[in-house]
């Protein structure tokens, strides 16, 4: 249930859909869903998703430069995918994906 | 910029802010062997000891002390963590993940078991059997275990490089218990105890890491830490100081009479240091996995051995001195590797 269950679960039941998402978009809607709408909640979902892809759990398939600030200008934006790894963890993490 | 450079410096930028969270980790470790020591000079542990001694001998009254102690640490450590994450607004998150007892918080409570009554205890028994020094030495081979659970357990790489690195932490290891050990049976005596407690750090800790970083899979560094602290105080004070006091030791009056404001002083200074170089450390595993984070924390020795003498003017001797020197020089072997095109630890 969204807002529910620790953050990390939550990004892993997103990926699970095994669709490719980009790192802006989820923290766009994990910020609504957990009402976390500062700069500092932004940073700190965009930042357990990069520890979720460090320990190998999402990988980046595409990467483009933020020209338009929607993130942040001039960062680099992530398209992340579920690896078979990330699926172990989430099946473990949230019942719902077998 | 093309965006391979680009997505090479962002991977470096995390990197390196890895080792800074376990370079801070190092600092800060250092630090609480100061009040670590202390806290054995002042009321009412002195006087604990004493009347321990009178009746059960040294070594228990070392060992009793070095319990009450430990339970201490772990009540202000997790003062100084609920601090943390009140001030980084977290509280809803560990709600959320405290409740998720069978992916999560398992790991952080069996963390807490290897962490708590083995290697923090182990630590206060060396520094009381042996010393501080010794102490903060001993524990330096902990990286050995920590990287070798992680890479058997969930196939965390590590380079060859890393492994080299490993062989020299392990030789400076061994240069410290041997060479100590052949000094006291030369003095005519050996505190078996102390080189036990000084085993218990290092496996202890090792093992903890290891399991922090499975655990940390898929939680909070700031959370994961602070419920592997809850899971220690309920091992201290809901179960350990009840058996101990049912076995007819003092610990409760004692416990009572650390209310004082130097015991207090010290203690929580204790619980400052060490609460943030535990954040530190289990911040540094998700971005440089658990055998670099380890390796690199494990600088604690060089700055623990720098406080000691400038705060004491304690001296160790040269075996300590060599074995610390090789188990750092190690260290620096593991994290040396270039490390701008790993993407994940787990080298997927």
């Amino acid at each position: 249930m969204a807002g529910q269950r620790p953050i990390k679960f939550r990004l892993l039941e997103l990926f699970s859909d095994e669709k490719e998402h980009w790192n802006n978009e989820i923290v766009v809607q994990i910020q609504k869903e957990y009402n976390m709408n500062s700069n500092f909640g932004r940073d700190s979902i965009n930042f357990d998703i990069l520890e979720l892809a460090s320990g190998g759990m999402l990988k980046s398939v595409e990467s483009k430069v933020d020209e338009d600030g929607v993130y942040k200008k001039g960062f680099l934006l992530h398209k992340y995918a579920i690896t078979d790894f990330g699926k172990v963890r989430a099946s473990d993490a949230c019942l719902e994906y077998v | 910029m093309d965006i391979r450079e680009l997505k090479r410096l962002e991977n470096k930028r995390k990197m390196n802010k890895g080792y800074m969270w376990a370079l801070f980790c190092a600092v800060l470790w250092a630090l609480w062997y100061i009040p670590g020591t202390i806290i054995w000079a002042i009321p009412p542990f002195d006087t604990m000891w004493v009347a321990i001694d009178a009746t059960h001998g040294a070594s228990m009254a070392t060992i009793i002390v070095a319990v009450l102690i430990t339970a201490f640490n772990a009540l202000t450590v997790i003062i100084a963590l609920l601090v943390w994450n009140g001030v980084l607004g977290k509280f809803g998150e560990m709600k959320r993940t405290l409740t998720e007892l069978h992916p999560c918080s398992k790991w952080f409570f069996l963390a807490s078991i290897f962490g708590g009554p083995i290697a923090i205890l182990g630590s206060f028994i060396a520094i009381g059997f042996i010393g501080a020094s010794f102490a903060a030495v001993a524990a330096l081979l902990y990286p050995i275990v920590g990287s070798v659970l992680a890479w058997k357990w969930y196939g965390e790489q590590i380079s060859r490089r890393a492994a080299f690195g490993i062989v020299v932490i392990m030789i400076g290891g061994i240069t410290i218990f041997v060479g100590g050990a052949i000094a006291d049976i030369a003095a005519g005596g050996v505190s078996w105890i102390g080189y036990l407690g000084g085993l218990m750090c290092a496996c202890g800790w090792g093992i903890e890491g290891a399991i922090a970083g499975k655990g940390l899979d898929i939680a909070e560094p700031d959370v994961g830490i602070t419920i592997r602290f809850i899971g220690e105080n309920v091992i201290w004070w809901i179960i350990i100081i009840p058996i101990v006091a049912l076995a007819g030791f003092p610990v409760v009056e004692y416990a009572f009479a650390a209310l004082n404001p130097l015991s207090i002083l010290v203690l929580g200074f204790a619980g400052i240091t060490f609460g943030y170089c535990y954040v530190s450390w289990y911040k540094s595993f998700p971005l440089i996995g658990v055998g670099r984070g380890q390796g690199i924390a494990n600088l604690y020795g060089l700055c623990a051995v720098i406080f000691l003498y400038l705060f004491f003017a304690q001296v160790p001797p040269w075996t300590v001195l060599l074995g610390g020197a090789l188990c750092v020089l190690g260290s620096f072997v593991m994290i040396s590797e270039e490390t701008g095109d790993v993407e994940s630890i787990r080298g997927d």
